[in-house]
């Protein structure tokens, strides 16, 4: 797409199957087929046009939109100075009010944690609601594979995640999983589970999945989910959903597992009166979630609903490294997908092309941040640098300038490739020599003539094609300024 | 937890070590303009600006005089549904609507929520659920759930319909005036912020109504 990178090694296999830390390498080889794809696109562009147009709305209907997103950012850079304080904070808080506290350093300590679980309560259903942490984990397939003996019936009852579920695949956008796919598709895919024909009626789908997903929720033994915010001061994580699931996989199961990264600790509850508003606005372009819902601990002595038993897994799983580093804006994100929907890449490539849990221009950062540069080479430079991500971003991470920064991370790590090394040593080489650079810009002069058309260098061989092709590139002048000054101009 | 103290301490580690200074405050983008106004205008209205963000939302909104129009209300409602079953919060107010018999006699079964052997049996089954809210919040058309002895969570998102009984007197004008009830961070086990039908956009961004909570949502502000 935006990079010009020559002899970049092509892979094109999906290897998130393969398991947590698999490569995501080969964006480029994704993105250039997604952006074939008419469909995908008009998919992409239904949804973020009618997300933003949204947003655009709520936001200026919130004059107060700037204090509060300024608040945001330093309510996070608060929390992640002081993390430590919060964490202790929110499992004393927790323990108080009859809950348990585990803390994962990786997302195997996670599977392990709930696989135990499940083995020592005999559980069979767990229901789980959307979550990017356990998406992130791969919590699913870890389960059924490390814990096959239990034979676990493991469902998503987010309507977008549980059909991504069904069709084995992942889900392509932060808020909306499976944008990706049209009327048709997700009928058919519902039509297999149901073993009848279901229209494409938008009715009838969301009428089968409510009557399937209420028998799981009824009988699982176990609820899962993630948490967009915890509040370190009473030990409440809160989560959002608009159809409700998350609500009742909090609600109705006897155990509730809470799997959250240590990044969405917010120090007071009144703090979420901040993010749960700009959450809303910017991420459905609502003025609030439908179900905002606040879990403190396991239900009350005398409640005859509610979680008997409540977990919170606090997971790490690379977040800490990035804690007072010149990295660490990158986790304030409250995942609303707004510099998803912005991104020029993004709404041409869609999300699979990233290759990660994460897409668009926060993934491009938080995947090398969390995995390492060498797994995801190629995702800082999936990004025109245009900023808009950075614009957009409600809680002011400098997502544009966090990409420049783990580029340049790649160069220091070598990771660049030989052939950028060195065209960049030629190039400081050139223009640090009066000779070398009037030498070269007269044999440019010689050697663009065959390829400049209509005043336009186009096309260009090789690997300079990259950018040729799309973009027009003006020739070098028939004179420099310097030769006109000597002539007497 | 046994992992605890290690877990923090490389956090620990981490926040006291040397630390980076982020860039700056967020960038300019979202500065005010000069035409902007600095606030929200207040709420003139807190009642019909409820209303008006509940109906916007695809809910129903109605302003009664009394427990005695709110019952005749429900009444009709449970008629026009063929409610069986009717399950409803154990709490003072709606004791005062008094709404259990005629709703018997006209047909539909009154479940309270209280000394339930598997509420899993009774809200599930439920076609219209009823309770009443802490508070309302005018700016959003919320309601604010507490959950409690009585007070069931599943009551208001299991059953198809629901329906909420709430004195005007508790209509706060934003969100923010709701978060600050809870200031201090004395929070019952559960709290709901529910604002209108339970919905979906995951099929092609088209609106589906009511997917796994209620898509038939009623709030009578009595008083």
């Amino acid at each position: 797409m935006t990079t010009n990178k020559p002899a970049l090694k092509r892979d094109t296999v999906d290897h998130r199957k393969e398991g947590v830390e698999s490569k995501v390498e080969g964006f480029n080889d994704r993105a250039r087929k997604a952006v074939k794809d008419r469909e995908l696109h008009d998919s992409v562009s239904l949804f973020v046009n009618k997300t933003l147009t949204g947003r655009q709305a709520n936001l200026a209907a919130l004059p107060e939109a700037p204090e509060l997103r300024e608040k945001a950012y330093h309510i996070k850079q608060k929390t992640m100075a002081n993390l430590d304080t919060y964490l202790d904070q929110m499992a004393d808080a927790v323990e108080s009010r009859g809950g348990n506290v585990h803390f994962a350093s990786t997302g195997e300590d996670v599977v392990r944690y709930i696989g135990e679980l499940a083995k020592r309560r005999g559980s069979k259903v767990l229901a789980k609601s959307k979550s990017m942490a356990t998406e992130e984990i791969e919590l699913n397939r870890h389960l059924e594979e490390d814990y096959a003996d239990l034979a676990l019936d493991i469902v998503e009852t987010d309507l977008g995640e549980w059909i991504a579920q069904l069709a084995g695949d992942h889900p392509s956008h932060i808020v909306g999983p499976i944008l990706h796919m049209n009327k048709k598709r997700i009928a058919d895919v519902l039509s297999e589970t149901a073993g009848e024909e279901l229209p494409p009626d938008v009715k009838a789908l969301a009428g089968f999945a409510r009557q399937r997903l209420r028998e799981k929720f009824l009988s699982a033994d176990i609820g899962i989910s993630g948490a967009n915010f915890g509040v370190a001061e009473s030990g409440t994580i809160c989560m959002v959903t608009n159809e409700g699931n998350g609500r009742l996989v909090t609600s109705v199961p006897p155990v509730h597992v809470v799997v959250m990264g240590i990044e969405k600790l917010v120090p007071k509850f009144e703090d979420l009166s901040v993010f749960t508003q700009l959450l809303a606005r910017n991420g459905t372009g609502q003025k609030l979630t439908v179900y905002t819902n606040f879990i403190t601990g396991p239900r009350g002595e005398g409640e005859l609903d509610g979680a008997e038993e409540f977990h919170l897994i606090l997971m790490d799983n690379g977040r800490s490294k990035l804690l007072g580093t010149e990295f660490e804006e990158a986790l304030y994100c409250i995942r609303c997908g707004s510099c998803l929907n912005v991104c020029p890449v993004y709404r041409q490539t869609g999300g699979h092309a990233y290759g990660s849990t994460y897409s668009g221009p926060i993934g491009a950062v938080i995947t090398p941040l969390l995995k390492g540069d060498k797994e995801a080479k190629d995702l800082p430079h999936a990004s025109s640098l245009c900023a808009a991500c950075t614009e957009t971003c409600p809680v002011g991470i400098p997502l544009h300038e966090l990409l420049l920064k783990l580029r340049n991370r790649q160069v220091d790590e070598g990771l660049a490739g030989k052939a950028q090394e060195m065209v960049f040593k030629g190039f400081e080489k050139t223009m640090t020599s009066p000779k070398l650079l009037n030498i070269s810009t007269k044999a440019g002069r010689v050697a663009q003539k065959p390829m400049t058309k209509n005043g336009s260098l186009r096309p260009m061989p090789g690997p300079l094609s990259g950018w040729t092709d799309t973009r027009d590139l003006p020739p070098l002048a028939e004179k420099s300024f310097r030769e006109m000054w000597r002539e007497g101009i | 937890m046994s992992n605890r103290t290690e877990f923090l301490d490389s956090i620990r580690h981490r926040t006291q070590a040397g630390r980076y200074k982020p860039t700056k405050a967020p960038d300019s983008a979202w500065t005010r303009t000069p035409e902007r106004p600095f606030a929200t205008p207040p709420i003139e209205d807190p009642t019909a600006r409820f209303l008006e963000e509940l109906e916007a939302l695809g809910g129903h909104g109605k302003r009664v005089e009394d427990m005695d129009e709110a019952r005749e209300h429900i009444l009709a409602l449970a008629k026009e549904r063929e409610a069986k079953l009717l399950v409803r919060w154990d709490v003072d107010e709606l004791e005062e609507l008094s709404a259990d018999e005629p709703l018997s006699e006209a047909g539909t079964e009154v479940a309270i929520w209280r000394d339930l052997e598997d509420f899993r049996d009774v809200a599930a089954k439920a076609d219209i659920g009823l309770s009443t809210a802490e508070w309302a919040i005018a700016e959003t058309g919320s309601l604010v759930l507490e959950g409690g002895v009585g007070k069931g969570r599943t009551v208001t998102l299991l059953p198809p319909t629901y329906i909420a009984v709430v004195p005007v007197d508790r209509l706060l004008r934003t969100t923010t005036e709701a978060f600050g009830k809870y200031g201090g961070g004395n929070l019952p086990a559960n709290l709901c912020f529910h604002t209108g039908p339970s919905r979906s956009g995951d099929i092609e961004m088209s609106l589906a109504i009511g997917v796994h909570g209620p898509g038939d949502v009623h709030v009578l502000l009595v008083g």
